[in-house]
């Protein structure tokens, strides 16, 4: 098997089992916003999956487990894609 | 260190904006003249790879977390301009899709982490030295590593304390420190994380891993 492919079932896997393991605390700018009392906006943008959660998945661990790894297919397509611009030579 | 919409000003949104689209216009000409197509399944495996790991957050101190950026871990794998290109994307999927950084804010967020993040291949290149040993190896990741994680922090403690809302709560004088004093601690994690990881590529035998050409070559 390639060992690109490798590489990306290692990645899920570790995703998978990590997840549950995540610290839930605010990470260090969220933490600086809290303490000075400046409140987070909702986002204008949204986004489908805030918070890297699938809204109609009702599973907590479910429901960041298929936004991760869609968030990584997501990642890997937009990176293939960038590489393959890259290399396509202007003619 | 994502920043969300709605913390900054549209005057700094739009200042971030223009400094990062320079770089990475000026990454893209770089990368362009230099990149080859074997790059491609590396670079691609590699940014899922930080998109997968910023989503673990771990603990830190006082009930706040941090996570990996990664961007010097691309910068060693890619090269820094190709690292700022992969970082961008990720940081434009968690904008678009999972509201992990706003749209407004996207410029200053390329910047504090793709940008700071993929020019710290410069600072590992001049700690290595041309030296092939690992140690000098590692160490020269961890030290990079952490100071873009807190020059990063820097970064945003400006963004943010120059912007009405944190203006309003003590302004820079207040953001500055917090920011980098929780950053700090939250390199150290990075910093481990980093060159550890990159320590155990360099190490694989080169038949498995052919086309990390910056590694396998040293820091060129």
């Amino acid at each position: 098997m390639n060992n690109y492919v490798k590489a990306l079932i290692v990645i899920l896997v570790c995703m998978a089992v990590l997840i549950p393991f995540a610290s839930s605390d605010p990470d260090g700018l969220e933490r600086v916003a809290e303490d000075l009392g400046v409140e987070e906006t909702e986002s204008p943008s949204g986004g489908i999956m805030p918070d890297y959660t699938v809204p109609m998945v009702k599973n907590d661990y479910g429901s960041t487990l298929i936004a991760g790894v869609i968030g990584v297919f997501l990642v890997l397509g937009a990176g293939l894609v960038l590489g393959k611009t890259l290399t396509k030579h202007d003619s | 260190m994502h920043i969300p919409d709605g913390f900054l000003s549209l005057t700094i949104c739009i200042v971030m904006y223009v400094i990062s689209l320079g770089f990475l216009f000026w990454s893209w000409k770089k990368t362009k003249n230099s990149y080859s197509s074997s790059m491609t399944p590396l670079l691609a495996v590699s940014s899922a790879f930080v998109f997968a790991a910023q989503m673990i957050n771990f603990p830190i101190l006082y009930g706040t977390s941090g996570h990996l950026v990664g961007g010097t871990f691309l910068s060693v794998l890619l090269g820094p301009y190709a690292a700022i290109l992969s970082m961008t994307i990720v940081v434009i999927m968690q904008a678009l899709f999972f509201a992990d950084g706003g749209i407004f804010t996207f410029g200053a967020n390329v910047f504090n982490m793709a940008i700071i993040g993929g020019l710290s291949f410069f600072l590992v290149k001049a700690l290595t030295h041309e030296s092939k040993s690992n140690s000098r190896f590692f160490f020269s990741v961890f030290v990079a590593s952490w100071v873009s994680m807190v020059l990063g922090a820097l970064a945003c403690g400006l963004q943010i304390g120059f912007s009405p809302l944190f203006s309003a709560a003590g302004g820079i004088v207040v953001t500055v420190p917090t920011m980098v004093f929780w950053h700090i601690l939250i390199g150290f994690g990075e910093a481990i994380i980093t060159a550890t990881l990159l320590t155990q590529l360099k190490r694989m035998p080169s038949t498995v891993l052919s086309s990390f050409t910056t590694l396998r070559g040293g820091i060129e």
